[in-house]
């Protein structure tokens, strides 16, 4: 009887099993915007190196799967730390006359699978454990496309992934020349995908298409922004990386500030939000750099002063304060630049078009300086009547101002 | 003036301006804050998008100069990231719900107040600062937030409510993440970069807390264990440090290529030589910490016990010691240092080191040379570094870590 049991169950217990398991992966998406996935898919299209430093089990791997999935590339993982420096550099066969012939150094099998395909998204895997020769050698993969004798057709893309320092008690860092030719992505997992997945429903990110009509405009504008910063910014082309906290990653160079470029062009043309511009151009030439090239893009989207003064009572002033301070004082810097009697009218206009449309406070700066710029012969304009109030606030802050410094005087003589 | 009941927008804006100018790095920051008039906010709050709450009795009844303090502080709390920092905090240490919401509020406001009023900025009245908890000043949310809970003292502030920028939990109130007007993440972190670089670059206007804010803002610090990890790991296995190709075995693939002899890699463990500073301004818990931990990355980088050796030097180094008797090696000196006989005695030994691990508070001459193997400086944070005063020569200046060490500032 036991015996008979058993010989009847196994099959079927398995196939229970297989049953279980088929409705588990029973699972629907959703679409849902990924930044981290749309930065990564734009570097993988502008055929730029990437790494992506994660901890353990986020999800890296699933990313990659789904971002070949969505650009029809098949997929080849390498792990990177389980091979040898040869895997990569290629091992020497001999021939039948070495000294004649030479000896050729034959790549791995994925490698000639690659090649044959023409195509793949190539995956190197656990970079940052991979001993130091192993990295040594996988620089030649990433940046000559050259695994022993072959060369890797243009139609390969490559993804590095690591794990950061902190996670990885064995890992080695990554040496600056290294991390300088690679699009650093730190990949989080996002909290409400990891719920919601388990729960049956992953998102299935719409991925960014360049759009045909608008490369020639994005290369201008990543070409202006990049290049109009690094005129104004000598200091910021090459910096080494000095502190040890910063080693193996981003730093700027004239060759990362060029794939900062590429990658503005091809955010600009996929119509891609800020955010993984930022992501994109902060894990290429650093933090502070990068963030003084999105600082630099977001000013060339300012609106022009010389265009305002032109037509101010049709005058789009930005919402965001700060900006519009911007604004405001680049519109009274134009003026006395060349100061004109039509000019200064028109900066006044503009001052109280913002004061309608605004926070008064912003209007006190700009406000005061246009007014010292006035020549003996230019009558105030009427207009300026409706500025009252921002004398009536300028005075009032100075007031308090002074109080407050008084009351912080008497309190510091009365010993508290 | 104006209808009961409606926001006083120019004693609002007045108060803002009268920020703007008694802290003028902060003003980007404070013209960013896109202001939203509520009537259930009890006095000011804002969101993590940057949006500022305000009712309108509060500005009613609060003097113009006091509104400018709280301006600025709401501002603090949306550029030191306390929403970030507090969502991390209840993460890793399980603190969740309100009360544990308000305390990081409390936190956050101690961290806040005791640096930010004073120079032109009053005082609100009833603002929290660490001295009202009896807590000392200066020191950061998280720190604040080990040291109190929620009780008598705490009851006055019960009705403290900074808004979800300030302790990371939404209020009914908020417009949220989908309302108009708000900062997105990129935006945010331009702005806090813009406010950073205005304060290093004149950091004589801004005070102490904002200086080390704007030094961390974008670089988070790292944990020294982890960065002398790599430091010691990538001196260990870098090449010519314990590897070496040898003739003297085959290489695993030869019997690949038949007719070749293909030198095989051969690794022996690293040598590694600690040099202990035990001059008597490095305390001895210090010291300890820091060994254990070159101990036990030498180990992960295959150093046996036997091959890492410490050698305590202050203006001697009398003797070298195995690790392997961690426990008793006498930590003996005090005084003065001179890391050059450290260094001299650690190289005398044979076989040489492949790395030399020098622990130190760096307040000592070094080598005028490149020694001939790896340097990794663990370097004991002083204060007064700069202000290093000797009696015997007033205008002796401590030599910093020479260029060709790799040094990691531990503590």
């Amino acid at each position: 009887m036991p015996e008979h049991a058993t010989n009847l169950s196994a099959p079927t217990r398995l196939g229970v099993a297989e049953a279980l398991l088929d409705l588990l992966r029973d699972s629907t998406t959703e679409p849902r915007t990924d930044t981290q996935l749309e930065a990564l898919t734009l570097a993988v299209s502008a055929d730029l190196p990437v790494l992506l430093w994660g901890e353990p089990g986020i999800g890296k791997t699933a990313a990659l799967t789904q971002l070949a999935t969505s650009l029809d590339l098949p997929l080849t993982t390498v792990i990177a730390s389980v091979h040898e420096p040869s895997d990569f550099s290629g091992l020497p066969v001999v021939g039948d006359d070495p000294a004649e012939q030479g000896i050729p150094m034959a790549p791995p099998d994925w490698a000639v699978r690659l090649v044959r395909a023409g195509r793949g998204l190539l995956f190197l895997d656990e970079l940052s454990t991979a001993p130091p020769a192993v990295q040594a050698a996988l620089l030649r993969v990433v940046l000559e496309r050259r695994i022993g004798a072959l060369q890797l057709p243009p139609g390969v893309r490559i993804v590095a992934a690591a794990n950061p320092p902190s996670s990885a008690a064995d890992g080695w860092e990554l040496s600056p020349p290294l991390a300088n030719r690679f699009v650093h992505l730190q990949w989080a997992h996002d909290h409400d995908v990891v719920v919601r997945g388990l729960g049956g429903t992953w998102p299935h990110a719409t991925l960014p298409r360049l759009a045909p009509e608008k490369l020639s405009e994005a290369v201008d504008f990543a070409r202006r922004g990049v290049c109009g910063l690094l005129a104004a910014r000598p200091g910021l082309v090459h910096r080494l990386p000095g502190g040890e906290a910063r080693r193996g990653g981003a730093w700027p160079s004239p060759r990362s500030w060029e794939m900062a470029l590429r990658l503005t062009a091809f955010a600009t043309a996929a119509g891609s939000s800020r955010d993984v511009l930022s992501l994109l151009v902060r894990g290429t030439v650093g933090d502070g750099p990068g963030l003084e090239l999105l600082a630099a893009l977001d000013r060339m989207d300012l609106p022009d002063p010389e265009l305002l003064l032109a037509d101010p009572a049709h005058a789009d002033l930005p919402q965001r304060g700060d900006l519009r301070q911007a604004v405001l004082d680049a519109v009274v810097a134009a003026v006395r630049n060349r100061p004109e009697r039509s000019r200064w009218d028109a900066a006044w206009a503009l001052l109280v078009r913002a004061v309608e449309t605004g926070a008064p406070d912003l209007v006190v700066v700009p406000a005061t300086t246009l007014a010292a710029l006035r020549r003996e012969d230019w009558d105030v304009p009427a207009s300026i009547e409706r500025l009252a109030g921002t004398v009536g606030l300028s005075r009032r802050a100075d007031r308090s101002l002074a109080r407050a410094t008084r009351t912080a005087r008497d309190t510091a003589r009365a010993g508290r | 003036m104006t209808a009961p009941g409606a926001l006083d927008r120019d004693k609002l804006f007045a108060a803002r301006l009268h920020a703007a100018r008694a802290r003028p790095y902060l003003s980007t920051a404070l013209f960013a804050l896109h202001t939203v008039v509520s009537r259930q906010v009890p006095t000011m709050a804002v969101d993590r998008h940057w949006r500022c709450y305000v009712s309108p009795g509060f500005v009613d009844r609060t003097p113009v100069e006091e509104l400018a303090g709280v301006w600025v502080h709401e501002v603090s709390h949306l550029l030191r990231d306390h929403h970030g920092r507090s969502d991390r905090v209840a993460g890793e240490r399980g603190l969740d719900g309100p009360g544990e919401r308000l305390r990081m509020n409390i936190a956050a406001d101690c961290e806040i107040n005791d640096d930010v009023f004073g120079e032109g900025l009053v005082r609100p009245e009833g603002a929290v600062g660490p001295a009202v908890l009896g807590l000392p000043e200066g020191e950061l949310m998280e720190d604040y937030l080990r040291q109190f809970r929620l009780g008598p003292r705490t009851q006055s502030m019960s009705w403290l409510d900074c808004g979800s920028g300030a302790d990371g939990l939404e209020r009914p109130w908020e417009l949220g993440a989908d309302g108009a007007d708000g900062l997105s993440e990129q935006e945010r972190d331009a702005v806090r970069f813009r406010v950073a670089q205005g304060i290093t670059a004149r950091p004589g206007n801004a005070p102490k807390g904002w200086r080390r804010w704007a030094e961390e803002a974008f670089h988070a610090p790292q944990p020294w264990r982890e960065l002398l990890g790599a430091a010691v790991r990538s001196a260990a296995s870098g090449p010519g440090a314990g590897e070496d190709y040898t003739y003297g075995r085959p290489a695993r693939r030869s019997a690949g290529v038949p007719g070749v002899v293909l030198p095989s890699l051969r690794r022996r463990p690293p040598r590694v030589c600690v040099v202990i500073d035990t001059s008597g301004s490095v305390s001895d818990a210090e010291l300890g910490s820091a060994l254990l931990e070159v101990t036990a990355i030498s180990r992960a980088v295959g150093g046996r016990r036997d091959l890492v050796t410490a050698l305590p030097c202050d203006a001697a180094a009398p003797s070298v010691h195995s690790l392997c008797r961690a426990e008793g090696i006498p930590l003996v000196g005090g005084g003065g240092t001179d890391l050059r006989a450290g260094f001299a005695r650690a190289l005398r030994a044979r076989p040489a080191p492949d790395i030399v691990v020098v622990l130190t508070d760096g307040q000592t001459p070094w080598p005028r040379t490149r020694p001939a193997c790896r340097t990794v400086v663990g370097l004991f944070p002083r204060a007064g570094r700069a202000r290093s005063w000797d009696e015997d020569d007033p205008d002796h200046v401590p030599d910093t870590p020479p260029a060709w060490a790799r040094v990691v500032e531990i503590g």
